[in-house]
Protein backbone atom coordinates (compact mmCIF):
# COMPACT_ATOMS: atom_id res chain seq x y z
CA UNK A 1 0.00 0.00 0.00
CA UNK A 2 3.10 2.44 0.77
CA UNK A 3 4.46 1.85 -2.40
CA UNK A 4 1.43 2.01 -4.37
CA UNK A 5 1.19 5.31 -3.32
CA UNK A 6 4.67 6.28 -3.60
CA UNK A 7 5.18 5.49 -7.56
CA UNK A 8 1.96 7.32 -8.38
CA UNK A 9 3.74 10.45 -7.98
CA UNK A 10 6.02 9.62 -10.44
CA UNK A 11 3.52 10.03 -13.29
CA UNK A 12 2.97 13.63 -12.07
CA UNK A 13 5.87 14.77 -11.01
CA UNK A 14 7.59 16.12 -14.59
CA UNK A 15 4.55 18.19 -14.98
CA UNK A 16 4.46 19.34 -11.66
CA UNK A 17 8.03 20.64 -12.16
CA UNK A 18 7.53 21.80 -15.60
CA UNK A 19 4.80 24.09 -13.67
CA UNK A 20 7.06 25.25 -10.94
CA UNK A 21 9.70 26.03 -13.06
CA UNK A 22 7.83 27.60 -15.86
CA UNK A 23 4.93 29.56 -13.62
CA UNK A 24 5.75 29.70 -10.16
CA UNK A 25 9.37 31.02 -10.32
CA UNK A 26 8.85 33.63 -13.26
CA UNK A 27 5.75 34.67 -11.31
CA UNK A 28 7.75 35.45 -8.12
CA UNK A 29 10.18 37.10 -9.99
CA UNK A 30 7.99 39.25 -11.90
CA UNK A 31 6.57 40.41 -8.18
CA UNK A 32 9.93 41.02 -6.88
CA UNK A 33 10.85 42.95 -10.17
CA UNK A 34 7.48 45.02 -9.72
CA UNK A 35 8.88 46.75 -6.51
CA UNK A 36 12.22 47.15 -8.39
CA UNK A 37 13.78 49.70 -10.89
CA UNK A 38 15.09 47.32 -13.16
CA UNK A 39 16.03 48.40 -16.31
CA UNK A 40 15.90 46.05 -19.47
CA UNK A 41 19.79 47.11 -20.61
CA UNK A 42 20.91 47.46 -16.93
CA UNK A 43 22.18 44.89 -14.82
CA UNK A 44 21.91 45.90 -11.20
CA UNK A 45 18.61 47.21 -9.56
CA UNK A 46 17.46 48.27 -6.60
CA UNK A 47 14.43 48.14 -4.60
CA UNK A 48 12.22 51.15 -4.84
CA UNK A 49 9.00 49.92 -2.81
CA UNK A 50 5.17 51.12 -4.52
CA UNK A 51 7.05 53.32 -6.71
CA UNK A 52 6.24 51.79 -9.58
CA UNK A 53 2.45 51.10 -8.43
CA UNK A 54 2.07 54.49 -8.55
CA UNK A 55 3.27 55.76 -11.35
CA UNK A 56 1.39 53.10 -13.10
CA UNK A 57 -2.07 54.59 -11.55
CA UNK A 58 -0.65 57.92 -12.24
CA UNK A 59 -0.53 57.51 -15.77
CA UNK A 60 -3.84 58.39 -18.07
CA UNK A 61 -2.30 56.14 -20.79
CA UNK A 62 -2.53 52.94 -18.52
CA UNK A 63 -6.34 53.82 -17.62
CA UNK A 64 -7.11 54.17 -21.37
CA UNK A 65 -5.36 50.68 -22.20
CA UNK A 66 -7.50 49.57 -19.55
CA UNK A 67 -10.81 51.14 -20.70
CA UNK A 68 -9.81 49.87 -24.16
CA UNK A 69 -8.76 46.15 -23.07
CA UNK A 70 -12.31 46.16 -21.09
CA UNK A 71 -14.30 47.18 -25.02
CA UNK A 72 -12.23 45.10 -26.75
CA UNK A 73 -12.75 41.91 -24.40
CA UNK A 74 -16.78 42.70 -23.82
CA UNK A 75 -17.43 43.28 -27.52
CA UNK A 76 -15.23 40.45 -28.68
CA UNK A 77 -16.47 38.29 -26.06
CA UNK A 78 -20.16 38.99 -26.67
CA UNK A 79 -19.81 38.70 -30.79
CA UNK A 80 -17.97 35.43 -30.24
CA UNK A 81 -20.76 34.07 -28.14
CA UNK A 82 -23.40 35.06 -30.51
CA UNK A 83 -21.88 34.20 -33.66
CA UNK A 84 -20.52 30.93 -32.10
CA UNK A 85 -23.93 29.86 -30.56
CA UNK A 86 -25.83 30.43 -33.40
CA UNK A 87 -23.68 28.87 -35.80
CA UNK A 88 -23.67 25.39 -33.59
CA UNK A 89 -27.51 25.59 -33.26
CA UNK A 90 -28.30 25.62 -36.95
CA UNK A 91 -25.65 23.13 -37.34
CA UNK A 92 -27.64 20.86 -34.91
CA UNK A 93 -30.86 21.77 -36.87
CA UNK A 94 -29.40 20.66 -40.98
CA UNK A 95 -28.75 16.78 -41.56
CA UNK A 96 -26.77 17.09 -44.61
CA UNK A 97 -23.25 18.84 -45.37
CA UNK A 98 -22.96 19.26 -41.62
CA UNK A 99 -19.47 17.78 -41.47
CA UNK A 100 -18.25 19.94 -44.50
CA UNK A 101 -19.48 23.23 -42.86
CA UNK A 102 -17.73 22.65 -39.85
CA UNK A 103 -14.54 21.45 -41.52
CA UNK A 104 -14.64 25.00 -43.17
CA UNK A 105 -15.95 26.72 -40.60
CA UNK A 106 -13.56 26.04 -38.13
CA UNK A 107 -10.64 27.00 -40.21
CA UNK A 108 -10.18 30.50 -39.01
CA UNK A 109 -9.16 28.74 -36.03
CA UNK A 110 -6.13 27.13 -36.81
CA UNK A 111 -4.65 30.28 -38.30
CA UNK A 112 -1.33 32.00 -36.76
CA UNK A 113 -2.15 35.32 -35.79
CA UNK A 114 0.35 36.59 -38.23
CA UNK A 115 -1.29 35.21 -40.78
CA UNK A 116 -4.30 36.67 -39.89
CA UNK A 117 -2.92 39.99 -39.73
CA UNK A 118 -1.69 39.66 -42.88
CA UNK A 119 -4.64 37.96 -44.73
CA UNK A 120 -6.93 40.67 -43.00
CA UNK A 121 -4.56 43.72 -44.12
CA UNK A 122 -4.52 42.46 -47.60
CA UNK A 123 -8.33 42.14 -47.90
CA UNK A 124 -8.65 45.37 -46.03
CA UNK A 125 -6.44 47.53 -47.47
CA UNK A 126 -6.66 51.23 -48.08
CA UNK A 127 -5.37 51.08 -51.87
CA UNK A 128 -5.47 47.46 -53.32
CA UNK A 129 -7.82 45.77 -50.54
CA UNK A 130 -10.88 43.40 -51.96
CA UNK A 131 -13.23 44.42 -49.92
CA UNK A 132 -12.46 48.81 -49.74
CA UNK A 133 -12.52 48.72 -53.75
CA UNK A 134 -15.74 45.85 -53.98
CA UNK A 135 -17.42 48.18 -51.62
CA UNK A 136 -16.53 51.05 -53.76
CA UNK A 137 -17.44 49.49 -57.04
CA UNK A 138 -21.31 48.24 -55.64
CA UNK A 139 -21.47 52.01 -54.86
CA UNK A 140 -21.54 51.02 -50.60
CA UNK A 141 -19.10 53.70 -50.01
CA UNK A 142 -18.28 56.80 -51.74
CA UNK A 143 -14.62 56.65 -51.27
CA UNK A 144 -12.54 54.43 -50.48
CA UNK A 145 -13.29 53.02 -47.11
CA UNK A 146 -9.97 52.83 -44.42
CA UNK A 147 -10.72 50.00 -41.89
CA UNK A 148 -7.39 50.61 -40.71
CA UNK A 149 -6.40 53.57 -40.49
CA UNK A 150 -8.98 55.68 -38.20
CA UNK A 151 -9.09 54.88 -34.48
CA UNK A 152 -12.64 53.95 -34.07
CA UNK A 153 -13.04 52.36 -37.03
CA UNK A 154 -9.63 50.40 -36.54
CA UNK A 155 -11.06 49.22 -32.89
CA UNK A 156 -14.42 48.12 -34.59
CA UNK A 157 -12.10 46.34 -37.73
CA UNK A 158 -9.99 44.81 -34.56
CA UNK A 159 -12.73 43.27 -33.01
CA UNK A 160 -15.12 42.08 -35.95
CA UNK A 161 -11.77 40.15 -36.80
CA UNK A 162 -11.08 38.61 -33.22
CA UNK A 163 -14.76 37.35 -33.58
CA UNK A 164 -13.76 35.71 -37.01
CA UNK A 165 -10.90 34.11 -35.23
CA UNK A 166 -12.88 32.73 -31.86
CA UNK A 167 -16.20 32.02 -33.07
CA UNK A 168 -15.19 28.73 -34.33
CA UNK A 169 -14.03 27.78 -30.57
CA UNK A 170 -16.99 28.57 -29.30
CA UNK A 171 -19.09 26.73 -32.07
CA UNK A 172 -17.41 23.74 -32.07
CA UNK A 173 -17.36 23.49 -28.33
CA UNK A 174 -21.31 24.12 -27.99
CA UNK A 175 -22.01 21.89 -30.54
CA UNK A 176 -20.62 19.38 -28.92
CA UNK A 177 -22.37 20.05 -25.60
CA UNK A 178 -25.99 20.31 -27.22
CA UNK A 179 -24.52 16.97 -28.39
CA UNK A 180 -25.10 15.45 -24.76
CA UNK A 181 -28.56 16.40 -24.44
CA UNK A 182 -30.43 13.41 -24.45
CA UNK A 183 -33.55 13.16 -27.28
CA UNK A 184 -35.96 11.55 -25.47
CA UNK A 185 -36.05 14.75 -22.99
CA UNK A 186 -36.87 17.05 -25.88
CA UNK A 187 -39.41 14.62 -27.15
CA UNK A 188 -40.67 14.82 -23.01
CA UNK A 189 -40.95 18.61 -23.25
CA UNK A 190 -42.76 18.58 -26.41
CA UNK A 191 -45.22 15.97 -25.31
CA UNK A 192 -45.51 18.88 -22.17
CA UNK A 193 -46.37 21.05 -24.77
CA UNK A 194 -43.32 23.17 -24.64
CA UNK A 195 -42.84 25.84 -26.91
CA UNK A 196 -39.51 26.26 -28.39
CA UNK A 197 -37.51 28.36 -26.42
CA UNK A 198 -38.96 26.83 -22.95
CA UNK A 199 -37.27 23.67 -24.32
CA UNK A 200 -34.28 25.48 -25.02
CA UNK A 201 -34.38 27.26 -21.46
CA UNK A 202 -35.49 24.08 -19.85
CA UNK A 203 -33.44 21.42 -21.23
CA UNK A 204 -30.84 22.39 -23.39
CA UNK A 205 -29.12 25.19 -20.73
CA UNK A 206 -29.32 23.12 -18.05
CA UNK A 207 -27.23 20.42 -20.22
CA UNK A 208 -24.77 23.03 -21.42
CA UNK A 209 -24.22 25.67 -18.68
CA UNK A 210 -20.86 24.04 -17.19
CA UNK A 211 -19.37 23.78 -20.65
CA UNK A 212 -20.22 27.03 -22.13
CA UNK A 213 -19.84 28.50 -18.22
CA UNK A 214 -16.02 27.18 -18.78
CA UNK A 215 -15.50 28.22 -22.34
CA UNK A 216 -16.86 32.05 -21.43
CA UNK A 217 -14.15 31.88 -18.63
CA UNK A 218 -11.15 30.93 -20.81
CA UNK A 219 -12.51 33.21 -23.24
CA UNK A 220 -12.57 35.96 -21.14
CA UNK A 221 -9.04 36.03 -20.15
CA UNK A 222 -7.46 34.78 -23.72
CA UNK A 223 -8.96 37.73 -24.82
CA UNK A 224 -8.17 39.77 -22.21
CA UNK A 225 -4.56 38.67 -22.63
CA UNK A 226 -4.28 38.92 -26.42
CA UNK A 227 -0.88 40.14 -27.46
CA UNK A 228 -0.58 39.24 -31.24
CA UNK A 229 -3.81 40.25 -33.05
CA UNK A 230 -3.20 43.53 -32.24
CA UNK A 231 0.19 44.11 -32.40
CA UNK A 232 0.43 42.46 -35.31
CA UNK A 233 -2.33 44.23 -37.16
CA UNK A 234 -2.41 47.85 -35.58
CA UNK A 235 0.35 48.00 -33.27
CA UNK A 236 -2.39 49.71 -30.83
CA UNK A 237 -2.37 52.62 -33.36
CA UNK A 238 -3.48 54.85 -34.82
CA UNK A 239 -2.28 57.43 -32.12
CA UNK A 240 -2.88 54.60 -29.15
CA UNK A 241 -6.34 54.18 -29.90
CA UNK A 242 -6.50 50.31 -30.11
CA UNK A 243 -4.05 49.93 -27.16
CA UNK A 244 -4.62 47.67 -24.77
CA UNK A 245 -3.37 46.32 -21.28
CA UNK A 246 -0.65 43.41 -22.59
CA UNK A 247 0.71 46.05 -25.34
CA UNK A 248 0.59 49.02 -22.77
CA UNK A 249 2.97 46.52 -20.41
CA UNK A 250 4.91 45.34 -23.77
CA UNK A 251 5.47 49.10 -24.91
CA UNK A 252 6.61 49.70 -21.20
CA UNK A 253 9.22 46.52 -21.11
CA UNK A 254 10.42 46.43 -24.79
CA UNK A 255 10.63 50.29 -26.07
CA UNK A 256 10.73 52.17 -23.08
CA UNK A 257 12.65 49.32 -21.45
CA UNK A 258 11.81 49.77 -17.60
CA UNK A 259 11.25 46.04 -16.81
CA UNK A 260 10.11 46.83 -13.02
CA UNK A 261 7.10 49.26 -14.20
CA UNK A 262 5.91 47.11 -16.86
CA UNK A 263 6.14 44.02 -14.28
CA UNK A 264 4.02 46.58 -12.16
CA UNK A 265 1.48 46.59 -14.99
CA UNK A 266 1.63 42.63 -15.54
CA UNK A 267 0.82 41.85 -11.91
CA UNK A 268 -1.94 44.23 -11.71
CA UNK A 269 -3.55 42.32 -14.68
CA UNK A 270 -2.85 38.98 -13.54
CA UNK A 271 -4.21 40.02 -9.91
CA UNK A 272 -7.48 41.31 -12.21
CA UNK A 273 -8.16 38.15 -14.19
CA UNK A 274 -8.09 36.35 -11.11
CA UNK A 275 -10.38 38.14 -9.21
CA UNK A 276 -13.02 38.08 -12.70
CA UNK A 277 -12.15 34.10 -12.44
CA UNK A 278 -12.78 34.15 -8.97
CA UNK A 279 -16.31 35.72 -9.23
CA UNK A 280 -16.64 33.13 -12.37
CA UNK A 281 -15.70 30.34 -10.90
CA UNK A 282 -18.24 31.02 -7.79
CA UNK A 283 -21.06 31.11 -9.94
CA UNK A 284 -19.98 27.61 -11.54
CA UNK A 285 -19.30 26.12 -8.62
CA UNK A 286 -22.78 27.41 -7.31
CA UNK A 287 -24.06 25.23 -10.57
CA UNK A 288 -22.56 22.37 -9.62
CA UNK A 289 -23.73 22.37 -6.02
CA UNK A 290 -27.17 23.11 -7.27
CA UNK A 291 -26.51 20.03 -10.18
CA UNK A 292 -25.74 17.64 -7.64
CA UNK A 293 -28.89 18.22 -5.26
CA UNK B 1 -43.66 19.51 -40.79
CA UNK B 2 -42.97 22.75 -43.18
CA UNK B 3 -41.38 24.93 -40.16
CA UNK B 4 -38.88 22.08 -40.06
CA UNK B 5 -38.18 23.13 -43.62
CA UNK B 6 -38.14 26.69 -42.78
CA UNK B 7 -35.67 25.93 -40.30
CA UNK B 8 -33.24 24.08 -42.07
CA UNK B 9 -33.83 26.31 -45.15
CA UNK B 10 -32.61 29.60 -42.64
CA UNK B 11 -29.86 27.03 -41.33
CA UNK B 12 -28.86 26.64 -44.53
CA UNK B 13 -28.46 30.22 -45.64
CA UNK B 14 -27.06 31.35 -42.37
CA UNK B 15 -24.25 28.69 -42.64
CA UNK B 16 -23.46 29.16 -46.02
CA UNK B 17 -22.82 33.14 -45.33
CA UNK B 18 -20.29 31.80 -42.28
CA UNK B 19 -18.69 29.59 -43.92
CA UNK B 20 -18.03 32.12 -46.77
CA UNK B 21 -16.63 34.65 -43.83
CA UNK B 22 -14.96 31.78 -42.75
CA UNK B 23 -12.71 30.68 -45.68
CA UNK B 24 -12.28 33.56 -47.77
CA UNK B 25 -8.82 35.09 -45.99
CA UNK B 26 -7.69 31.35 -46.76
CA UNK B 27 -9.00 31.66 -50.34
CA UNK B 28 -7.75 35.15 -50.81
CA UNK B 29 -4.09 34.25 -49.82
CA UNK B 30 -3.83 31.30 -51.93
CA UNK B 31 -5.67 33.08 -54.95
CA UNK B 32 -3.38 36.56 -54.47
CA UNK B 33 0.08 34.43 -54.02
CA UNK B 34 -0.37 33.00 -57.86
CA UNK B 35 -1.35 35.94 -59.71
CA UNK B 36 0.79 36.94 -62.23
CA UNK B 37 2.72 40.90 -62.01
CA UNK B 38 1.14 43.23 -61.53
CA UNK B 39 -2.65 41.70 -61.35
CA UNK B 40 -2.77 42.43 -57.58
CA UNK B 41 -2.46 45.80 -57.46
CA UNK B 42 -4.23 46.31 -61.09
CA UNK B 43 -7.71 45.16 -60.51
CA UNK B 44 -8.20 44.45 -56.69
CA UNK B 45 -11.35 43.06 -56.89
CA UNK B 46 -10.39 40.56 -60.00
CA UNK B 47 -11.16 37.56 -58.35
CA UNK B 48 -9.73 35.04 -61.14
CA UNK B 49 -6.06 35.50 -61.58
CA UNK B 50 -5.05 36.12 -65.89
CA UNK B 51 -1.97 34.57 -65.66
CA UNK B 52 -0.96 32.07 -63.14
CA UNK B 53 2.66 32.48 -61.33
CA UNK B 54 5.10 30.89 -58.61
CA UNK B 55 7.56 33.73 -58.98
CA UNK B 56 6.29 34.77 -55.28
CA UNK B 57 7.24 31.59 -53.94
CA UNK B 58 10.20 30.99 -55.47
CA UNK B 59 11.51 34.44 -54.26
CA UNK B 60 9.98 33.67 -51.14
CA UNK B 61 11.95 30.54 -50.47
CA UNK B 62 15.29 31.53 -53.04
CA UNK B 63 16.04 34.87 -52.18
CA UNK B 64 14.70 35.13 -48.60
CA UNK B 65 16.16 32.21 -46.97
CA UNK B 66 12.56 30.96 -46.34
CA UNK B 67 13.55 27.19 -45.91
CA UNK B 68 15.42 28.09 -42.94
CA UNK B 69 13.22 29.62 -40.81
CA UNK B 70 10.37 26.76 -41.85
CA UNK B 71 13.25 24.10 -40.72
CA UNK B 72 13.43 25.99 -37.15
CA UNK B 73 9.74 25.80 -36.72
CA UNK B 74 9.48 22.33 -37.64
CA UNK B 75 12.22 21.24 -35.02
CA UNK B 76 10.96 24.03 -32.40
CA UNK B 77 7.79 22.69 -32.60
CA UNK B 78 8.49 18.72 -33.07
CA UNK B 79 10.21 18.88 -30.07
CA UNK B 80 8.03 20.36 -28.01
CA UNK B 81 5.50 18.45 -29.07
CA UNK B 82 7.47 15.19 -27.98
CA UNK B 83 8.10 16.40 -25.14
CA UNK B 84 5.25 18.28 -23.93
CA UNK B 85 2.73 14.66 -25.10
CA UNK B 86 5.21 12.52 -22.71
CA UNK B 87 5.21 14.24 -19.77
CA UNK B 88 1.20 15.08 -20.01
CA UNK B 89 0.30 11.65 -21.13
CA UNK B 90 2.02 10.70 -17.48
CA UNK B 91 0.03 13.00 -15.90
CA UNK B 92 -3.25 13.00 -16.91
CA UNK B 93 -3.37 9.15 -16.42
CA UNK B 94 -1.60 10.08 -13.21
CA UNK B 95 -4.85 12.37 -12.25
CA UNK B 96 -7.14 10.19 -13.43
CA UNK B 97 -6.39 7.37 -12.22
CA UNK B 98 -4.10 7.76 -9.20
CA UNK B 99 -5.53 10.70 -7.29
CA UNK B 100 -9.14 10.20 -6.62
CA UNK B 101 -9.17 13.70 -4.25
CA UNK B 102 -6.21 15.13 -5.45
CA UNK B 103 -7.03 14.89 -8.99
CA UNK B 104 -9.72 17.94 -9.01
CA UNK B 105 -7.41 20.16 -7.09
CA UNK B 106 -4.12 19.01 -9.70
CA UNK B 107 -6.61 20.16 -12.17
CA UNK B 108 -7.63 23.09 -10.99
CA UNK B 109 -3.86 24.15 -10.92
CA UNK B 110 -3.45 23.64 -13.90
CA UNK B 111 -6.69 25.85 -14.79
CA UNK B 112 -5.22 28.30 -12.86
CA UNK B 113 -2.36 28.40 -15.52
CA UNK B 114 -4.46 29.41 -18.44
CA UNK B 115 -5.06 32.82 -16.76
CA UNK B 116 -1.33 33.86 -16.81
CA UNK B 117 -0.91 36.85 -19.34
CA UNK B 118 1.67 35.69 -21.36
CA UNK B 119 2.75 39.01 -21.52
CA UNK B 120 3.46 38.74 -17.52
CA UNK B 121 5.57 35.51 -18.25
CA UNK B 122 7.29 37.22 -20.91
CA UNK B 123 9.39 39.45 -18.78
CA UNK B 124 10.93 36.89 -16.42
CA UNK B 125 11.53 34.34 -19.22
CA UNK B 126 13.16 36.76 -21.07
CA UNK B 127 15.83 37.47 -18.21
CA UNK B 128 16.26 34.06 -17.41
CA UNK B 129 16.87 33.18 -20.94
CA UNK B 130 19.57 35.98 -21.13
CA UNK B 131 21.10 34.99 -18.19
CA UNK B 132 21.35 31.39 -19.14
CA UNK B 133 22.64 32.49 -22.70
CA UNK B 134 19.48 30.56 -24.34
CA UNK B 135 18.27 33.89 -25.82
CA UNK B 136 18.47 33.10 -29.90
CA UNK B 137 18.74 29.25 -28.92
CA UNK B 138 16.02 26.23 -29.92
CA UNK B 139 16.34 25.23 -26.49
CA UNK B 140 15.23 28.62 -24.89
CA UNK B 141 12.69 28.79 -27.00
CA UNK B 142 11.36 24.90 -26.49
CA UNK B 143 11.74 25.47 -22.53
CA UNK B 144 9.29 28.43 -22.77
CA UNK B 145 6.73 26.67 -24.93
CA UNK B 146 6.82 23.71 -22.62
CA UNK B 147 4.98 26.52 -20.57
CA UNK B 148 1.71 26.38 -22.63
CA UNK B 149 1.92 23.21 -23.79
CA UNK B 150 2.15 21.33 -21.16
CA UNK B 151 -0.83 22.29 -19.26
CA UNK B 152 -3.15 22.19 -22.49
CA UNK B 153 -1.91 18.72 -23.86
CA UNK B 154 -3.38 17.43 -19.72
CA UNK B 155 -5.97 19.15 -19.74
CA UNK B 156 -7.47 17.29 -23.35
CA UNK B 157 -5.62 14.05 -22.46
CA UNK B 158 -7.42 13.90 -19.07
CA UNK B 159 -10.69 13.86 -21.10
CA UNK B 160 -9.39 10.92 -23.21
CA UNK B 161 -7.87 8.74 -20.50
CA UNK B 162 -11.15 9.29 -18.54
CA UNK B 163 -12.74 7.18 -21.39
CA UNK B 164 -10.93 4.26 -20.11
CA UNK B 165 -12.61 1.36 -18.36
CA UNK B 166 -10.52 0.65 -15.01
CA UNK B 167 -11.55 -2.71 -15.56
CA UNK B 168 -9.25 -3.17 -18.18
CA UNK B 169 -6.24 -2.05 -16.43
CA UNK B 170 -7.30 -4.17 -13.65
CA UNK B 171 -7.05 -7.27 -15.85
CA UNK B 172 -3.57 -6.55 -16.81
CA UNK B 173 -2.50 -6.22 -13.13
CA UNK B 174 -3.79 -9.20 -12.19
CA UNK B 175 -1.36 -10.86 -14.77
CA UNK B 176 1.44 -9.25 -13.40
CA UNK B 177 2.18 -6.11 -15.30
CA UNK B 178 3.01 -3.41 -12.99
CA UNK B 179 1.86 0.32 -13.40
CA UNK B 180 4.08 1.88 -15.87
CA UNK B 181 3.71 -1.53 -17.75
CA UNK B 182 -0.38 -0.95 -17.51
CA UNK B 183 -0.20 2.09 -18.83
CA UNK B 184 2.20 1.61 -21.92
CA UNK B 185 0.86 -1.13 -23.19
CA UNK B 186 -2.84 -1.50 -22.29
CA UNK B 187 -3.96 1.97 -21.68
CA UNK B 188 -1.67 3.99 -24.42
CA UNK B 189 -3.04 2.14 -27.39
CA UNK B 190 -6.81 2.82 -26.20
CA UNK B 191 -6.45 6.57 -26.50
CA UNK B 192 -4.01 6.54 -29.20
CA UNK B 193 -6.28 8.72 -31.51
CA UNK B 194 -6.79 11.18 -28.83
CA UNK B 195 -3.10 11.28 -28.02
CA UNK B 196 -2.40 11.88 -31.69
CA UNK B 197 -4.74 14.45 -31.80
CA UNK B 198 -3.26 16.18 -28.91
CA UNK B 199 -0.08 15.91 -30.55
CA UNK B 200 -1.01 17.82 -33.87
CA UNK B 201 -3.33 20.57 -31.65
CA UNK B 202 0.33 20.77 -30.03
CA UNK B 203 2.29 21.16 -33.31
CA UNK B 204 -0.23 23.78 -34.14
CA UNK B 205 0.14 25.65 -30.95
CA UNK B 206 4.09 25.89 -31.13
CA UNK B 207 4.12 26.52 -34.84
CA UNK B 208 1.81 29.10 -34.60
CA UNK B 209 2.98 31.05 -31.53
CA UNK B 210 4.28 34.58 -31.95
CA UNK B 211 5.35 36.69 -28.34
CA UNK B 212 7.65 34.40 -26.93
CA UNK B 213 9.61 33.53 -30.17
CA UNK B 214 9.26 37.63 -31.02
CA UNK B 215 10.83 38.61 -27.58
CA UNK B 216 13.42 35.38 -27.67
CA UNK B 217 14.56 35.05 -31.22
CA UNK B 218 15.97 38.05 -33.26
CA UNK B 219 18.25 36.71 -35.17
CA UNK B 220 16.76 36.61 -38.85
CA UNK B 221 18.32 32.91 -39.12
CA UNK B 222 16.73 31.65 -35.83
CA UNK B 223 14.05 33.17 -36.19
CA UNK B 224 10.54 30.84 -36.56
CA UNK B 225 8.20 31.39 -38.79
CA UNK B 226 5.52 33.25 -37.64
CA UNK B 227 8.01 35.97 -36.20
CA UNK B 228 10.16 35.75 -39.92
CA UNK B 229 6.51 36.45 -41.78
CA UNK B 230 6.37 39.74 -39.19
CA UNK B 231 9.95 41.00 -40.23
CA UNK B 232 8.70 40.83 -44.14
CA UNK B 233 5.87 43.13 -43.08
CA UNK B 234 7.15 47.01 -44.45
CA UNK B 235 9.95 45.85 -45.78
CA UNK B 236 11.10 47.65 -49.11
CA UNK B 237 11.71 44.72 -51.51
CA UNK B 238 8.15 42.66 -50.89
CA UNK B 239 4.96 43.09 -52.45
CA UNK B 240 2.24 41.66 -51.40
CA UNK B 241 2.21 38.77 -53.36
CA UNK B 242 5.73 37.59 -51.72
CA UNK B 243 3.44 38.29 -48.32
CA UNK B 244 0.95 35.69 -49.68
CA UNK B 245 3.04 33.46 -50.83
CA UNK B 246 4.85 33.89 -47.67
CA UNK B 247 1.79 33.32 -45.79
CA UNK B 248 0.34 30.43 -47.29
CA UNK B 249 3.33 27.84 -46.60
CA UNK B 250 2.80 29.00 -42.72
CA UNK B 251 -0.82 28.80 -42.62
CA UNK B 252 -1.48 25.24 -45.16
CA UNK B 253 0.48 22.83 -42.58
CA UNK B 254 -1.96 24.23 -39.67
CA UNK B 255 -5.16 24.66 -41.53
CA UNK B 256 -4.77 20.92 -43.18
CA UNK B 257 -3.39 19.46 -39.73
CA UNK B 258 -6.75 20.90 -37.85
CA UNK B 259 -9.65 19.98 -39.76
CA UNK B 260 -8.13 16.67 -39.43
CA UNK B 261 -7.99 16.39 -35.81
CA UNK B 262 -11.14 18.95 -35.27
CA UNK B 263 -13.78 16.68 -33.64
CA UNK B 264 -11.31 14.81 -31.61
CA UNK B 265 -10.12 18.26 -29.99
CA UNK B 266 -13.67 19.46 -29.30
CA UNK B 267 -14.85 16.16 -27.09
CA UNK B 268 -11.61 16.24 -25.52
CA UNK B 269 -12.02 19.87 -24.58
CA UNK B 270 -14.97 19.40 -22.73
CA UNK B 271 -14.57 15.95 -21.07
CA UNK B 272 -11.45 17.50 -19.46
CA UNK B 273 -12.71 20.55 -18.81
CA UNK B 274 -15.51 19.57 -17.05
CA UNK B 275 -15.60 16.27 -15.43
CA UNK B 276 -12.68 17.24 -13.60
Amino acid sequence: MAKKNYTRWLFVLPAMVIVIALFIYPICSSVLYSFTNKNLIKATYKFIGFKNYVEVFKDSGFWLSFFHSLKWTVLSLAGQIVVGFTAAMALKRIEVGKGVYKTLLIIPWAFPSIVIAFSWKWILNGVYGFLPNILLKLGICETTPQFLTSGTMAFITLVMINIWFGAPMIMVNVLSALETVPRDQYEAAQIDGARPWQSFYYVTVPHIKMVVGLLVVLRTVWIFNNFDLIYLITGGGPAGSTQTIPLYAYNMGWSTKLIGRSSAVTVLLFIFLMIICGIYFAVINKWEREESK
Amino acid sequence: MKKVKTGSVISHTYLILLTFVSVFPLVWILISSVKGKGELTGNPTAFWPRTWTLDYYIHVIKDLNFFVNIKNSVIISLVTTLIAITVASLAAYGIVRFFKKLGSAMSKVLVTTYIFPPILLAIPYSVIMGKMGLINTRVGLIIVYLSFSVPYAVWLLTGFFRTVPVEIEEAARIDGANKMQTFVQVVLPLVAPGVVATAIYTFINTWNEFLYALILMNNTSKMTVAVALRSLDGAEILDWGDMMAASALVVLPSVIFFCLIQNKIAGGMADGAVKS
